[in-house]
């Protein structure tokens, strides 16, 4: 202690002869103004323990603390702002920058405790006299953020430019937009858990604020290895979760993505990255499939220094990647970019080579050290009505690739769609913009069972899709295809009520005389994909476990009982691109480890 | 206030004129005219009431702001003049010979921003700081965070959690990518 210490309060009493100032008024409330700034008050149950309010403070008055009963999960940590009152300066900047509104001051200032430890305590938490007291400082509502409410809008082609092309929608973010929307981030890290790649997302976003693209680049690559890729057709689940949408529009985490990738160019990568010269460990890894799990897998793997060889039934790399989504929303030169970096690091791809067919598993078993499967979900599933075996109803999934292959595939005058997924929708557009090619019109109908506001498509495909002149008919449930002298003439739909029962199993239920038609000369089934594991012989699959519902059992490693099999992607989680992105990565570390340490 | 704000727009070259409310207009006046407007003002104009007096800090523009509220309680109106001093040089010529208790807010203007205002009684004394040995600290170079973390800090029983590596811990602590 210094002696200035000792000798300030002493100060004080320079003041005891002068005229008191103050009065004594123990008989009289003297409650805070409308808006005078109290003691706080936090509704736990709208806060979501995103940490702003303790970023903020310039005195650390508060702390994050776990709460009993709150429980962590995706957009919540679980933590919610304890106040130490020997801090706090009341200046009301914790409620000013509150993602949710949730904390306030009430407009009780006086309490008396003999315990100085009471004055630290966790607002709505620990009850206090005050919690109810409606009068205080609350966050002005609407337009007094410290954020931007609002998205930087997307630029995209209009309707009319692109309903008869296949040219990419989306242009991508200019460096002033994006450094705009970066802003917005106020880096409380909620959205890392949802990631399936716990990808470092407030890291990149500070990144582009700071204008530090090989730093933000270097972020994406520790978690994602098809940048380009994600940052166009990720699922980015983290957004929903965003702190910033809950009171206004959630940050565009994928189009900032994308714009650090688009910003780098493919000669710069391996310095960048630094991924030159990467020691050969001597060890083989196969890899079947090129999609997602496949690609990540064998990029990490190769960063290890093992030798990667991926086997592709397909002439071309990607798997449902090119295959499965059109173009316009993700073109094929930028999947050449992320992946021709990866093919840099040494990784080899065999194409039009089907394993179970061409190769079999078990000799990649005897050729490799280990092997990663991840050979997605190809196989179209039917509804079964009455009429599907008509050679004019087809598999989405099937058109699809034959419209990335180029080759020329059956457009009908009228069409009709059975689905309400994203692959409905990415088939549903692309017949458009051949119908309009052909015959100068669209007339396509999209139907789900799913209603309007339960539709498992994103919003935008939806909105984009009408825009391009296709109908979206949600909440029917195909019944039969009518076929008159060998033609279809259309789709017979009843009302779907609901889908799922009370224990939530698929077992839709539907109002047989609430009834329609689509007139159609071609049906499109596009209800989901399964998957094909016939490559797996029956000697190699008695080593493993299938759980009930009929999927391949794997640990966290992605390891299966077939222990140097390890299997990931849309035949294990997903089904979308980033989950496979993770699986192939863990996959990796757990392949590493397995031939390491031979667990 | 139109006729008053036109007046003085003459005499004192104000500018910057913001109606605020139909009762409330602010102008901005140079620093050595500053005192003689106000003086006016409360004399010819029967602002005899001094508000409040503050400061802001433009530290980009190396400018202090000085903003003195005067009312006029016979017309229930109110003119706020604002005047900007040199950040590295700041001297204002003292009001408390208009309104005494002015004397007060320039000595919490001194302490809190270290602006001068010579002659004005006391203004050197400790206002709401006891034995203060740093940069003024309303100014904002004053780092207010770095001051409490080296001053108040560790306190026992104190502790916090970043959401990030908290709900890691508690979604996937044993992700082998991590």
């Amino acid at each position: 202690m210094a002696l200035k210490d000792i000798l300030t309060p002493f100060t004080a009493w320079t003041n005891v002869f002068k005229p008191v100032v103050t009065i004594k008024d123990p008989f009289n409330d003297r409650p805070g103004a409308e808006r005078y700034r109290g003691f706080h008050f936090n509704d736990t149950s709208k806060c979501i323990g995103c940490g702003s309010c303790e970023a903020i403070c310039e005195n650390e008055a508060i702390d994050l603390v776990p709460v009993e009963g709150i429980e962590t999960k995706d957009g919540d940590s679980g933590l919610r702002p304890r106040v130490d009152y020997g801090r706090c300066c009341w200046c009301a900047l914790c409620v000013d920058v509150c993602t949710t509104a949730s904390l306030r001051l009430t407009n009780e200032y006086t309490w008396v405790t003999e315990n100085p430890e009471d004055l630290r305590y966790t607002p709505g938490v620990d009850v206090k006299p005050w919690d109810n007291n409606e009068l205080g400082w609350k966050k002005p509502e609407p337009n007094y953020h410290f954020f931007g409410q609002k998205r930087v809008s997307m630029p995209e082609l209009h309707p009319e430019q692109r309903d008869k092309s296949f040219i990419e929608i989306v242009k991508g973010y200019s460096k002033e937009q994006a450094i705009l929307e970066a802003d917005r981030c106020v880096e409380c890290g909620i959205c890392i858990a949802t990631c399936p790649a716990h990808m470092g997302i407030p890291d990149y976003i500070r990144a582009i604020r700071e204008d530090n693209i090989e730093e933000g680049f270097k972020i994406l690559y520790d978690t994602n290895p098809l940048p380009e890729i994600c940052g166009r057709i990720c699922t980015h689940k983290c957004e929903t979760v965003c702190s910033v949408g809950n009171l206004g529009e959630a940050l565009s985490i994928r189009w900032l993505k994308r714009y650090i990738a688009d910003q780098v160019e493919s000669e710069d990568y391996k310095r960048i990255l630094q991924s030159d010269g990467i020691a050969n460990n001597g060890k083989k890894v196969a890899v079947v499939g090129s999609g997602p799990a496949g690609l990540s897998a064998a990029h990490y793997l190769a960063l290890m220094g093992y030798s990667v060889t991926i086997y592709e039934q397909f002439s071309q790399s990607g798997g449902m990647m090119r295959y499965g989504i059109p173009e316009y929303r993700l073109p094929y030169d930028q999947i050449d970019k992320d992946v021709n970096y990866i093919l840099s690091l040494g990784v080899k791809i065999i194409y039009n080579t089907n394993v179970g067919k061409d190769i079999s598993l078990s000799e990649l078993k005897s050729k490799y050290d280990a092997v990663f499967a991840g050979t997605g979900l190809h196989l179209g599933r039917s509804t079964r009505i009455p009429g599907t075996d008509h050679k004019h109803v087809y598999q989405s999934i099937d058109l699809l690739n034959k419209i990335t292959e180029g080759k020329e595939i059956h457009v009908a005058e009228n069409i009709v769609v059975i689905g309400g997924g994203n692959v409905a929708m990415d088939i549903t557009r692309s017949l458009a913009r051949l119908q309009n090619i052909k015959y100068g019109k669209v007339s396509i109908i999209a139907t789900s069972l799913e209603d309007e506001n339960s539709m498992p498509a994103d919003r935008e495909e939806v909105v984009e899709a009408r825009e391009e002149m296709a109908t979206i008919n949600p909440g029917w449930g195909p019944k039969e295809i009518l076929i008159e002298d060998g033609n279809i003439k259309g789709l017979r739909v009843v009302k779907c009520l609901s889908i799922f029962d009370e224990e939530g199993r698929f077992n839709p239920k539907f109002d047989e005389s609430n009834t329609n038609f689509f007139k159609a000369d071609m049906i499109v089934e596009s209800i989901g994909q399964g998957m094909d594991i016939e490559y797996i012989s029956e000697d190699i699959k008695k080593d493993l476990e299938i759980n009930n519902r009929g999927r391949i059992v794997v640990d966290e490693l992605f390891q299966s009982g077939a222990k140097w099999l390890f299997i990931g992607g849309d035949i294990i989680q997903g089904p979308d691109v980033i989950h496979g992105i993770a699986n192939g990565h863990k996959a990796a570390v757990g392949i590493d480890k397995y031939l390491n340490t031979n667990i | 206030m139109n006729d008053i704000i036109q007046d003085i727009t003459t005499r004192f070259s104000v500018t910057d004129i913001i109606n605020k409310r139909e009762n409330l207009t602010f102008v901005t006046c140079r620093k050595e005219n500053t005192i003689s407007l106000i003086t006016h003002l409360r004399d010819r104009e029967k602002f005899t009431h001094l508000v409040l007096l503050t400061a802001v800090d433009w530290i980009e523009d190396n400018l202090f702001q000085l903003t003195y509220i005067l009312n006029n309680p016979t017309k229930k109106i109110d003119i706020a003049i604002r005047t900007m001093i040199p950040r590295d040089n700041p001297v204002m010529e003292s009001a408390h010979r208009l309104w005494e208790q002015v004397a007060t807010y320039q000595r919490e203007l001194k302490e809190m921003f270290g602006i001068e205002f010579p002659d004005s009684p006391r203004l050197n004394e400790p206002f709401i700081l006891e034995g203060w040995n740093e940069i003024p600290p309303y100014r904002r170079d004053f780092d207010t965070k770095k001051y409490s973390t080296e001053t108040y800090f560790p306190r026992i029983g104190r502790g916090t959690n970043d959401p990030e590596e908290y709900m890691k811990s508690k979604l996937y602590p044993n992700d082998p990518t991590k």
